[in-house]
């Protein structure tokens, strides 16, 4: 072959403005993690941001907990139907994992501490998620709706309740999956500074 | 005028693998291609989730450590925007990654995540499905658009699943298997592709 193999990894398109952010010092962030929009994103110790993970804060601030950990292609602060600019777009508390191509709209929505959002699910503008939930893969959560604490979102929208009572064993194994993906992910958290 | 060719869209290997250029493949040195393998545009795959838990037989001979996230056999094809990522869980006490292995003939279809331990061979996977960390898939199996396997399930050889979560819906027929066959699909793609033979 006489042309040159160019890089398997194509360049993450840099496009819009570039925000301001406020990283904890121990974060792992990768290069090619998105971050786009006009307001702050805040981001706190030992989180995790997978490559490719988009974080969109043009129609507010972006806020992700402690070790949380955003796999890759999901979406903070997607801008939905509504598309309204409020103070706060997407906070997130301690140990929330976002997987891989989960939506979270923009506009007040808040997601608890040690929620687990599954692959592809797609939270409303203005969902209040509770605390320990876990939304199964291509779950659905409406705008503005509430979910309750412990609560588990499983085939098109059937709730009950985690009764196991392994929140802090959850939050052990984040934080031990954490220490693994910390030396896996080269961070590069300069970048987006 | 340049002899050179203009550049395709794939990027075509001795073995035969067309991989899109617009794929996105981190940690390459981690993913084995079988050969014949199609990667459309979009695609993602995490070769640098290795695992950081050698198998005891291992360490004990000194063998340098295998390190393959994500290994496929031929003529696998992966369509546009779907995603492969290896497992991962507490293993003795520490997070650990587990390899993905994909047998030959495998179709995964545009949009879904796989994060199987194992999948066999002529195997069918649709639009839009979800596989959970460390199911097992085995040979000739077909999984319908939309469905979201559950971690740890196993789907034994010939059967249907659908569904959220995933529930054997049925069997593949008598003489249902060379639907499972992807020669020709193969050929259709790539930097020349042929018409499919009607």
């Amino acid at each position: 072959m006489s042309s040159k193999r160019h890089s398997i990894l194509p360049p993450v398109s840099q496009s819009g403005p570039k925000p301001p952010v406020h990283f904890s010092s121990s974060i792992t962030i990768a290069d090619s993690a998105l971050l786009i929009g006009t307001n702050l994103i805040v981001i706190h110790s030992e989180s995790v941001i997978h490559p490719r993970a988009k974080l969109d804060s043009l129609a507010g601030r972006i806020t992700v907990g402690r070790r949380c950990i955003v796999h890759e292609r999901a979406t903070l602060g997607a801008v939905g139907t509504s598309g309204k600019i409020t103070e706060a777009a997407v906070t997130l508390g301690d140990y929330v994992t976002v997987e891989v191509g989960a939506s979270i709209e923009a506009g007040e929505t808040v997601i608890g501490e040690g929620t687990v959002v599954g692959v592809g699910a797609r939270v409303g503008a203005g969902a209040v998620v509770g605390k320990h939930c876990t939304l199964t893969p291509h779950t659905e959560i409406a705008a503005g709706e509430v979910v309750p604490d412990f609560t588990v979102v499983y085939s098109n929208g059937m709730r009950r309740t985690d009764k196991r009572g392994v929140a802090e064993l959850k939050n052990k194994g984040q934080a031990r999956q954490i220490d693994v993906l910390r030396r896996m992910i080269p961070s590069n958290p300069a970048k987006f500074a | 005028m340049s002899r050179r060719p203009p550049r395709g869209e794939y990027i075509e290997t001795d073995t035969g693998n067309k991989v899109a250029r617009k794929a996105t493949l981190v940690g390459t040195q981690n993913i084995m291609l079988g050969g014949k393998t199609v990667i459309q545009p979009e695609v993602m795959i995490r070769g640098d989730l290795i695992r950081t838990i050698q198998a005891s037989s291992q360490s004990a001979s000194g063998a340098p450590p295998n390190n393959t996230a994500v290994s496929i056999g031929r003529y696998c094809f992966l369509s546009r925007g779907c995603c492969l990522r290896p497992p991962g869980r507490l293993y003795k006490g520490t997070f650990t990654y587990m390899p993905l292995r994909m047998g030959d003939h495998v179709f995964v279809g545009p949009g879904s995540v796989i994060q199987a331990a194992s999948v066999g061979s002529h195997v069918h996977i649709g639009t839009n499905v979800v596989v959970g960390e460390f199911a097992i898939i085995k040979d000739y199996v077909r999984i319908l658009d939309g469905t979201v396997v559950p971690p740890n399930m196993v789907i034994p050889s010939l059967s249907i699943v659908a569904g959220q979560p995933a529930r054997l819906i049925g069997e593949v027929p008598e003489g249902g298997h060379e639907a499972f066959e992807l020669r020709d699909l193969y050929k259709t793609v790539g930097n020349n592709p042929q018409p499919a033979p009607s």
